[in-house]
Parts: structure tokens; C-alpha cells; sequence
């Protein structure tokens, strides 16, 4: 266990991860209105390229991507999470993603092996 | 022969035993508690609910501790929103090994808010 250690990052890298996500949010969603009969279809996009993404990168970790998408219509939202793990190697990143009709809020939680 | 530890760092299990597998019947149990208890009767108030998604995940996040899975890394996460007839979707995706973990979902509604709660749970090797 301790050869992934020497050499490579092995923490889990914030800035990297978010631009995967935004990446990933601009080429599902990037131009389009929200329309509740393709909502589903978009989120399983993102999620799914977020995943393929990420586990390019090669790195000893487990992923947990999640995507909410919500309708702009004056009502309010939060999201909170609550985690059990070794902070120094384990991390998360939440990406926020407005249009003028949608917003999108994505986090994803890496867990190292 | 290493003598079977009660040390845990010497184990050499790379597997739950299938009975301290991450059971997401009995942890959906534990979550439905926990939001029907906090929230029924509740309403959105902007003030508020920041505090009390907190706190809500730490209480979820507490029970699933108590429940004592060994080994298992937990990850909680919860969502509310105010109900004014929007159109809301939520999708996960995870990259992980399904032999050993697991996740569990729970949403719970009333008038004013809905509130959505997901416990993920991966074996630490």
C-alpha cells in the first residue's frame, strides 16, 4: 500500500476535481433551458462524465459523485454533508453552476484505498 | 503464521465479514427516524435551514456510527428545498467496489419543504 505513497500526489486534489466537474456541467447543460422531460437525461450525463473523468486520472481513490439539478423559480435550496473518513487523504468538492433557467450543484466525495 | 490479531491493523481481511456488511435496510430505518423526528411539522424558514441541514447530517451520520460497521468509511449528505411547484432532479454516480459498499437514500416531503438524504458507505481496504 505504501508504493502509491512515494512520488505521486495521493491527496485528493480540489481544484483539479472541480474542473473536471465544470467541464463535465458545461458540456451537458452548457446552453440549454430547463426541460423537465430531459432533466433525467442530463443528470445521468454529468454524473456519468464526471466519473469517467476522474477515474482517468488514475488515482487510488473511490468516488462518489452527486448532481442536483433544480428550476429557477425563486425557491431556496441547501445541501449539507457529514463525513466519517481520514482527512488527510480523503476530500470533497462541491461545484455551484447557474443558468438562466436551471441551477446545478454538483459535489464529489473521494475516499482513498 | 500471523496469530489471528485483535489488533486491527494486522488483520489482513480485505473483505467484510457478510454479517458487518453495510445493510441498507437497517441503516434506511435509522435515516427515516431521524428525518421524520426532525423535520414533521417543520416549515422552510431561510433562517434556519441552514443549521438544520447541519445538523441533520451530523445526526444521520452520528446513528450510522452507532450501528458500529467496522472498517467502513461513511459519507452523508443532505439536501433541502422549499416546495413552490419547481422541478428538482438528483442523480449519484459511484465509482467504487459493489461487493462491499453500499448506499441509501431517503426523501421526505411536506407542504413547505422537501428533504432528501443519501448515506454512502465504502470498506476502507
Amino acid at each position: 500500500m505504501d508504493d502509491f505513497q512515494t512520488g505521486e500526489e495521493t491527496a485528493f486534489v480540489v481544484d483539479e476535481v472541480s474542473n473536471i466537474v465544470k467541464e463535465a456541467v458545461e458540456t451537458a447543460i452548457g446552453g440549454s433551458a430547463y426541460q423537465h422531460n430531459k432533466v433525467n437525461q442530463w443528470t445521468s450525463n454529468i454524473v456519468e462524465q464526471t466519473l469517467n473523468l476522474l477515474t482517468k486520472l488514475g488515482k487510488p481513490f473511490k468516488y462518489i459523485v452527486t448532481a442536483v439539478i433544480m428550476q429557477k423559480n425563486g425557491a431556496g435550496l441547501h445541501t449539507a454533508s457529514s463525513c466519517y473518513w481520514d482527512n488527510s487523504t480523503d476530500g470533497s468538492c462541491t461545484v455551484r453552476w447557474e443558468n438562466k433557467t436551471m441551477y446545478c450543484i454538483v459535489s464529489v466525495f473521494g475516499l482513498a484505498i | 503464521m500471523a496469530e489471528t490479531a485483535n489488533l486491527s491493523a494486522q488483520t489482513y481481511m480485505i473483505r467484510p465479514h457478510f454479517n458487518q456488511k453495510f445493510r441498507p435496510a437497517v441503516v434506511k430505518d435509522n435515516i427515516r427516524e431521524v428525518l421524520t423526528e426532525e423535520l414533521s411539522g417543520k416549515e422552510y424558514n431561510s433562517e434556519d435551514v441552514t443549521q438544520l441541514t447541519r445538523e441533520l447530517s451530523d445526526k444521520i451520520k452520528g446513528k450510522i456510527k452507532d450501528l458500529q460497521y467496522d472498517r467502513y468509511k461513511v459519507v452523508v449528505q443532505v439536501v433541502i428545498g422549499e416546495q413552490r411547484g419547481e422541478g428538482v432532479k438528483m442523480a449519484s454516480r459511484c465509482f467504487w467496489d459493489c461487493d462491499t459498499d453500499n448506499y441509501v437514500q431517503d426523501v421526505f416531503t411536506n407542504d413547505s419543504l422537501f428533504c432528501v438524504a443519501a448515506a454512502f458507505g465504502a470498506f476502507y481496504y
